[in-house]
């Protein structure tokens, strides 16, 4: 029996990898299918981002930097979606911009998604969101060093033309967003250390608001600015806005607007859970098996 | 079940099916997936300088009629001197490579290091500081003294410069402790953002793809 026993904790050990990934593959996609409700609470630091934006001052705009590349689309792209959808339901200005070439595809699929979202549901002209007047796409350009510094300056200097090939002078939106005296918070969505650099230039040379959004991979990298206040809140990875889209659907039904819309990062939590919980089982049969095959070979 | 009809679609999923083949082993559906990835990256970024930098910031501001003389000749110079990054193709002038590099480090390092030293040490030796309005609750009252302590006893453990006995031997080994407890924060957030790009996929094929998510 005991060696049976032994037998089992020795093989748990050598397992193929592949059964893992299997195992993994059902976990994450069974829930996906079939999904158990999962009420995300929000994290003090998703909320005080977002009651930042809430509470920010009408003539203040909300820009948000795409910093990020395809690859982690996954867990980023929703807090772009999310964010627009907070600023405009709050009424206020948004302008998108994005440090990476990769990021203008993402940044130009959020804004196709939210505004299609709220045109359909507009009954009037003031519920519309109408390009050039309630939000504006910068677009990309280089260096990263001359945006982050030149956008404290005049920003239509450093995007004379935006995404869409207009002269960003024309736009009767930047006659109220010229520099970052004019944003109430620059939200910088990424994947690497730009944020970072977002503190380093735009808020110690001109005190611009910032705030992020970061893969989960990097985010025990950026407690350090949300506790020192440098970063007022912080979206962590795909959990992080998942929380930030249940804000905003509590937002957006006390505006009147109980659309139903969909939210990826909500819609993951019921597999993120089940494949944490798969991960924790792996980790203890793995520990356990381990420690008794080495105590029986002593 | 409604499966999409959109040909990105079933080309974004068959491509993504073959860097999952990935997890079984190594084949060439992978690896055609993963050339062609990387090339296409590169030619879109190829792509966006040169139609977004160099047209508009210098051929045509070199070859417009308006721009002043002065201004040509300095954005002829600064090319010429970007163009030498590819000197280092050509083994005999591959030297010349350091012109650029010298400029862009010199530019980067004067711009980044006051700035830094402000943002990264300055700010952030500040946070640690107690004060009484850090016990405006007990709570953060608590945090407040969990970080000065985690970060006097992390920077004990890498003071090299004398042997560790006394009392920096025990401090030291409370700043081990603590990076362990950032190392397994780490770790448990990057499990979660492994899954989470997966999880994406998954969306992706069974939703966008397949329509089984409603």
């Amino acid at each position: 029996m005991s060696t049976t026993r032994e037998n089992i904790l020795i093989r748990l050990q050598k397992i193929d990898r592949r059964w893992i990934y299997l195992v993994l593959w059902l976990v994450v996609m069974i829930p996906l299918l079939f999904p158990f409700k999962i009420q995300p609470q929000p994290s003090p630091t998703v909320e005080k981002l977002f009651n930042y934006i809430d509470t920010m001052p009408e003539n203040k705009a909300l820009a948000i930097s795409v910093d990020f590349t395809p690859d982690t689309r996954a867990e980023l792209q929703p807090m772009v979606v999310a964010l627009m959808r907070h600023a405009f339901a709050q009424k206020r200005r948004v302008g998108l911009l994005a440090i990476s070439v990769y990021g203008l595809g993402l940044a130009e699929e959020a804004i196709q998604q939210v505004t299609t979202e709220f045109n359909t549901y507009a009954r009037t002209h003031e519920d519309s969101v109408i390009y050039g007047e309630d939000f504006v796409f910068w677009g990309w350009t280089t260096p990263v060093l001359t945006v982050m510094l030149g956008m404290g300056e005049r920003i239509t200097n450093v995007f004379p033309v935006d995404y869409y090939g207009n002269r960003t002078e024309s736009l009767p939106i930047m006659r109220y967003i010229k520099n970052y005296d004019d944003i109430g918070i620059l939200v910088t969505i990424a994947a690497s250390a730009i944020p970072r650099s977002w503190i380093n230039y735009a808020q110690v040379q001109f005190g611009v608001n910032l705030s992020c959004g970061i893969t989960a991979v990097s985010a025990a990298d950026f407690y350090p600015y949300v506790n020192s206040g440098q970063f007022i809140g912080m979206l962590a990875g795909m959990k992080g806005a998942a929380e930030y889209e249940q804000l905003v659907a509590q937002r957006m039904k006390k505006n009147g607007m109980d659309w139903a819309l969909r939210n990826r990062g909500t819609e993951a939590m019921s597999s993120q859970t089940a494949a944490h919980l798969a991960i924790m089982a792996f980790i203890v049969i793995g520990n356990i098996a381990f420690f008794a095959t080495r105590r029986r070979r002593k | 079940m409604n499966l999409s009809t959109d040909p990105w679609v079933w080309i974004a999923a068959i491509l993504t099916l073959a860097i999952f083949s990935f997890l079984y082993k190594e084949n060439p559906f992978y690896r055609f997936a993963e050339h062609l990835y990387v090339g296409i990256a590169n030619g879109y970024a190829i792509t966006f300088y040169w139609h977004r930098i160099l047209v508009p910031s210098l051929f045509d501001r070199v070859g417009s009629a308006q721009t002043p003389v002065s201004t040509k000749i300095w954005l002829i110079a600064i090319a010429i001197i970007g163009a030498l990054y590819f000197t280092r193709f050509i083994p005999k002038i591959s030297w010349l490579i350091r012109i650029p590099i010298a400029i862009v480090l010199g530019y980067a390092s004067g711009t980044s290091i006051p700035r830094a030293i402000d943002a990264e040490i300055i700010r952030q030796a500040k946070a640690t500081i107690v004060t009484r309005a850090s016990f405006a609750n007990w709570q953060t009252g608590l945090w407040a003294l969990v970080i000065l302590f985690g970060v006097i006893t992390t920077i004990s453990y890498f003071f090299f410069s004398t042997e560790r006995k006394g009392v920096l031997k025990p401090v030291s080994y409370v700043g081990i402790i603590f990076i362990m407890i950032g190392f397994g924060a780490s770790f448990g957030y990057t499990v979660m953002a492994r899954l989470s790009l997966f999880i994406g996929r998954l969306q992706f094929l069974l939703g966008d793809w397949l329509g089984l998510i409603k």
